[in-house]
C-alpha cells in the first residue's frame, strides 16, 4: 500500500482450459476479487508482497488442479507511463467500489431503524472487501467509510431513545 | 519427525503447526524453506505450493490437514478451521467473526517476533486458548465468561 510505481509486482501467467467454464469462471472470481490489473489474456498483476505473493501461489495451485497451467513471475515496469495507467486504471476500479458504497449510505438514511442496521452490516462487510483490494490508499476510500460510521451514528443514536 | 513450510507464518502456517505439534507429533521440528525446492529430503512440507497439506478444493490448509490427520470429528476443530479459513482466504464462505482478529494480531506478531520459530511458541499459545474457548462454548452452547 502506498507503494511507488517502481516497485516490484507479482505477476500470473495462466492458461485454463476452455471447457469445463466453471473453473474458469471460479478462477476468474477470485482473481477479481483480489484486485488483480488484467495485463493481457491469461496474464495478470498485483503490487508484490508477501500476502499478494501468496494468494497468486494458490490460484496458480487451483489453475493446475484443473488440468491448466499457471507460472508466478516477480517484475517492474520498465515502462513508467504504462505502469501508472495500469495503476489509475486499479484506482479507478476501487475508487468506484467506494462511492457506489458512499451511495448506498445515503440512500438509505432515510429508511426505518431496521432497514438502516441491516445496510451498515452489508455495508461494512461490503468496505472490508474493497480495502483488501485497494492497493494505493485510494482517496474514496474514507468518504466512504464516513458515510457508513454517519449511518452508524444516527442508528445507534435512534436505539437509545 | 521434520515438517517444512514458507518463512513468514501466518494464520494458516501458525494453526498446522499448531495442530501438529498437539495431536499428531509432540516431538515435531518445524523447519522453513521458501521454495519447495530447498525442503530438507524427510521433512513433510505443508502450506506450500505442491504439497499434499496445502490449498486443495477450496479448503485452506488447515482444513486440509484436519481431513488428512482424521481429526474431522472433533467439532472444536472444525470450527477453528472455519475461523482459520476465513482468516487466510477471506472469501466468507463461513460466518466466523473471530478470523477478522486473529488475522490482524497473528500479522503483527510476525512484524515483531524475532524468528518464525517465536512466531509459533506465541501462536501456539494462541491456538491452545482457541480451542479451549471453542470447546467449552460448544458444550455449553454459549461463550465461556
Amino acid at each position: 500500500m502506498g507503494m511507488s510505481q517502481a516497485e516490484d509486482w507479482v505477476l500470473l501467467a495462466y492458461r485454463l482450459p476452455r471447457v469445463p467454464s466453471t473453473p474458469r469462471s471460479a478462477v476468474w472470481r477470485k482473481l477479481k476479487r483480489l484486485g488483480v490489473a488484467q495485463l493481457g489474456d491469461g496474464l495478470v498483476a498485483l503490487p508484490a508482497d508477501p500476502c499478494t505473493r501468496e494468494q497468486l501461489e494458490w490460484v496458480a495451485e487451483e489453475v493446475a488442479e484443473h488440468g491448466g497451467e499457471a507460472t508466478l513471475w516477480l517484475g517492474h515496469p520498465l515502462d513508467t507511463s504504462a505502469s501508472s495507467a495500469v495503476v489509475s486504471r486499479m484506482t479507478a476500479a476501487v475508487a468506484a467500489e467506494y462511492d457506489a458504497v458512499a451511495a448506498a449510505a445515503a440512500t438509505v438514511s432515510t429508511a426505518d431503524a431496521a432497514a438502516r442496521r441491516r445496510a451498515i452490516a452489508r455495508l461494512r462487510r461490503e468496505l472490508h472487501r474493497i480495502q483488501g483490494r485497494d492497493f494505493f490508499t485510494c482517496p474514496q476510500r474514507e468518504a466512504a467509510r464516513r458515510a457508513v460510521d454517519n449511518l452508524a451514528e444516527t442508528a445507534t443514536a435512534g436505539a437509545r431513545t | 519427525m521434520r515438517w517444512a513450510t514458507r518463512p513468514g507464518v501466518h494464520v494458516d502456517r501458525a494453526a498446522c503447526a499448531w495442530l501438529i505439534r498437539r495431536f499428531v507429533d509432540p516431538d515435531a521440528e518445524f523447519v522453513f524453506a521458501a521454495d519447495p525446492g530447498a525442503i530438507p529430503a524427510g521433512a513433510t512440507p505443508f502450506d506450500m505450493r505442491g504439497a499434499a497439506l496445502g490449498h486443495h478444493q477450496g479448503r485452506c490448509s488447515f482444513e486440509t490437514a484436519l481431513a488428512s490427520v482424521g481429526l474431522t470429528a472433533d467439532p472444536a476443530l472444525e470450527e477453528i478451521g472455519r475461523i482459520v479459513h476465513e482468516a487466510d482466504l477471506a472469501d466468507e464462505r463461513y460466518d466466523a467473526p473471530a478470523a477478522a482478529g486473529l488475522d490482524v494480531l497473528i500479522r503483527g506478531l510476525t512484524l515483531t517476533s524475532g524468528s518464525d520459530h517465536d512466531t509459533l511458541t506465541i501462536t501456539g499459545r494462541l491456538f491452545d486458548g482457541l480451542y479451549e474457548h471453542t470447546r467449552r462454548q460448544l458444550i455449553t452452547g454459549r461463550p465461556p465468561a
